[in-house]
């Protein structure tokens, strides 16, 4: 609902002449505050960005400045970052939560997170042919749940790094 | 998720690090050597007596005394 909101007042706002340093219609008036976050190593600190899509277990949503709070938790996806104008930037995450703060700041907190190129697709389908083996196999409850979570994460990427 | 029903199995803290564990097996392979030393945890204990700690213990003292310190970039 905000994010209706925000586009149409976005379009009222919009400068009918070109002042020096905005660059008009093509930019996007407000910005969240994104800090994305990895145990070892902190991608984005407290960086103004337009929009944020993510793979929530709920489904997949953008997140827009001013969003609404909440806490979602993620699914094995991707997380795209659009800074500004029409450049995006996406990592392929393990899961974790997005927690968008009052005072429009947004906050992902992921356990292993790689752009996209630092995947292998060889990797990933020997990986997927592998865990739906086992998934598929004889051994034990936790064994074969354990295979099944693999095989979505590599069915996952698969889709991701199919779709750049 | 066609494994929703993973929770009837694990806690969510393995839930999470069996997915972590699948993205770095994933990587290219220059970096999922570095990734897959993340991957890595060692516990190490120290039992405490009168105020004063004993001997500190790796629970695993074969796979464990090869792990260094922190993997933080």
């Amino acid at each position: 609902m905000s994010a209706l909101r925000m586009l149409s007042s976005a379009a009222r706002r919009v400068p009918s002449t070109l002042t020096q340093q905005r660059r008009g219609y093509a930019e996007v008036a407000d910005k969240i505050s994104l800090s994305l976050v990895l145990p070892h190593q902190a991608i984005f600190t407290s960086k103004d960005v337009v929009q944020v899509n993510l793979a929530a277990a709920t489904g997949d949503m953008g997140i827009l400045a001013n969003h609404v709070p909440s806490i979602e938790a993620l699914r094995p996806g991707l997380i795209e970052v659009i800074e500004s104008g029409n450049t995006s930037k996406k990592w392929f995450a393990s899961g974790g939560f997005a927690t968008v703060h009052p005072g429009n700041k947004l906050t992902i907190n992921v356990i292993e997170a790689s752009p996209l190129e630092s995947f292998s697709s060889e990797a990933v389908r020997a990986n997927l042919q592998e865990a739906l083996k086992v998934a598929a196999g004889n051994g034990s409850e936790e064994d074969k749940m354990e295979a099944r979570i693999e095989a979505d994460v590599y069915e996952a990427l698969q889709h991701a790094l199919g779709s750049k | 998720m066609s494994s929703a029903t993973w929770r009837n199995v694990f806690t969510y803290n393995k839930y999470a690090q069996i997915t972590a564990r699948a993205v770095r097996q994933s990587l290219k392979e220059s970096e999922r050597v570095v990734a897959e030393k993340r991957g890595v945890t060692a516990l190490k204990y120290q039992q405490w007596e009168n105020g004063v700690g004993g001997q500190q213990v790796f629970l695993n003292p074969e796979e464990d005394k090869g792990v260094g310190k922190s993997a933080a970039v």
